[in-house]
């Protein structure tokens, strides 16, 4: 039982960050490739995930637990993102009928 | 073997996260994307943070990812609305991807930090030991974040109730 | 009792998921092979309780279940900061009290502006 334990925390530092930053690069990538308003948005969820658990990945490194408070308000501050968000992609789509940004180019010149 | 267990979540954290972006159809992306969630909650279990881990299962996957697939539901989208970019943008965003990939990866190398994640103090991720990070040092974001929610909650109204 | 926090502890939460999907997956597996299939044009539409289903599922809803989700979720973050709080309430004491009052305060504002808005009546 107690060996199990020990070897759960064996992992390097620098997978936790790899994993961060592969699954950041890909939220990245769906942002540029996809056109759906809600895709983009979910690719933004994403990002800001890849971030919490690099937050925690240190948090649990350092042994301060104020990365993981970080957490906490990376999450409220995701929230009101997606409230505010999605309510603007609703209200595009009640105007244009469509959710595709490349709709939104009246502010292009 | 537990850190395999590692290796293997990250495999399928890295696997549903791409099937998030590469799916057509917008549904099956949320539902991946929750999926994707479910293993980082995992992740955190793995780190130690319980806390988190609950939380992140409520209020991400529980609400969240909920209100993402409401949203898709409320839209009208019977008939395939979103028209593929052109393969050229598409690898021009993969190709931008990948770049700042190799730069965070490069940078990683070049720093060189390879110390194995060691628990100091296993009580870290309980509810206590936050909630005093939380109330002592983290005070005034905790009541900023107050007014964050706030100009949220007014925003999301003053959107979504436009003929008002 | 202090509070244990490996992640060996969650061993049981992982086996009662595992039984809980084992069960629903044996039963479904099972039934689909046990069971006789005859298949007929009427067996296979969505049953409506006898009338004739019309239309497709996905009809566009009202905006008004998308407030009250969107509310919904801003009051649920709130259950991040509450938690922590209520553990450690006896601690804080008074000044914690206050504190959270703030809070509370600053989202009641919300949920009062959001009543005056008349964002949760439903005609």
């Amino acid at each position: 039982m107690e060996n199990i334990t020990q070897a759960i925390q064996g992992i390097p530092l620098n997978h936790y960050i790899l994993l961060s930053a592969v699954i950041f690069a890909i939220g990245v990538m769906g942002v540029l490739i996809r056109r759906n308003a809600i895709v983009i948005f979910m690719s933004i969820e994403l990002m800001l995930n890849a971030v919490n658990l690099l937050l925690t990945a240190f948090s649990a490194y350092r042994g301060d637990a104020a990365g993981q408070v970080f957490v906490f308000f990376i999450m409220a501050l995701a929230a009101a993102e997606v409230a505010v968000g999605l309510a603007i992609i609703v209200m595009v789509y009640r105007n244009t009928n469509s959710i595709d940004i490349n709709v939104l180019n009246k502010l292009k010149w | 073997m537990s850190q395999s267990l590692f290796y293997l979540i990250a495999f399928l954290s890295i696997f549903f996260s791409l099937m998030v972006i590469f799916t057509k159809n917008p549904v099956h992306s949320v539902l991946y994307l929750i999926i994707t969630f479910f293993t980082f909650t995992i992740h955190y279990i793995l780190l130690n943070a319980q806390f988190l881990a609950i939380v992140n299962f409520i209020v991400y996957m529980g609400a969240i990812m909920v209100l993402f697939l409401f949203v898709l539901m409320l839209l009208n989208l019977n008939k395939d609305t979103e028209p593929a970019k052109s393969n050229l943008l598409k690898m021009a965003g993969v190709v931008a991807g990948m770049c700042l990939l190799v730069t965070l990866v490069g940078s990683v190398k070049a720093l060189n930090v390879s110390n194995p994640v060691v628990l100091t103090n296993p009580g870290l991720g309980l509810v206590k030991n936050l909630g005093k990070v939380l109330f002592n040092e983290f005070l005034l974001p905790f009541e900023i974040s107050s007014l964050l929610l706030l100009s949220a909650m007014v925003g999301a109204v003053l959107l979504a109730k436009k003929e008002a | 009792m202090e509070a244990q926090s490996t992640p060996v502890n969650y061993l049981p939460i992982i086996f009662q998921m595992i039984v809980a999907l084992g069960f629903v997956v044996v039963t479904m597996v099972v039934t689909h092979l046990v069971g006789p299939k005859r298949k007929t044009s009427d067996k296979l539409i969505p049953f409506e309780s006898g009338i004739e289903s019309i239309g497709n599922a996905r009809q566009p809803f009202s905006i008004k279940y998308f407030l009250v989700a969107i509310l919904f979720v801003l009051f649920d973050v709130e259950v991040i900061f509450m938690y922590p709080w209520a553990v450690n309430f006896r601690d804080f004491g008074w000044a914690g009290v206050i504190e959270m009052f703030i809070f509370m305060g600053t989202l009641l504002l919300g949920f009062i502006y959001v009543l005056k808005k008349g964002a949760l009546d439903w005609e």
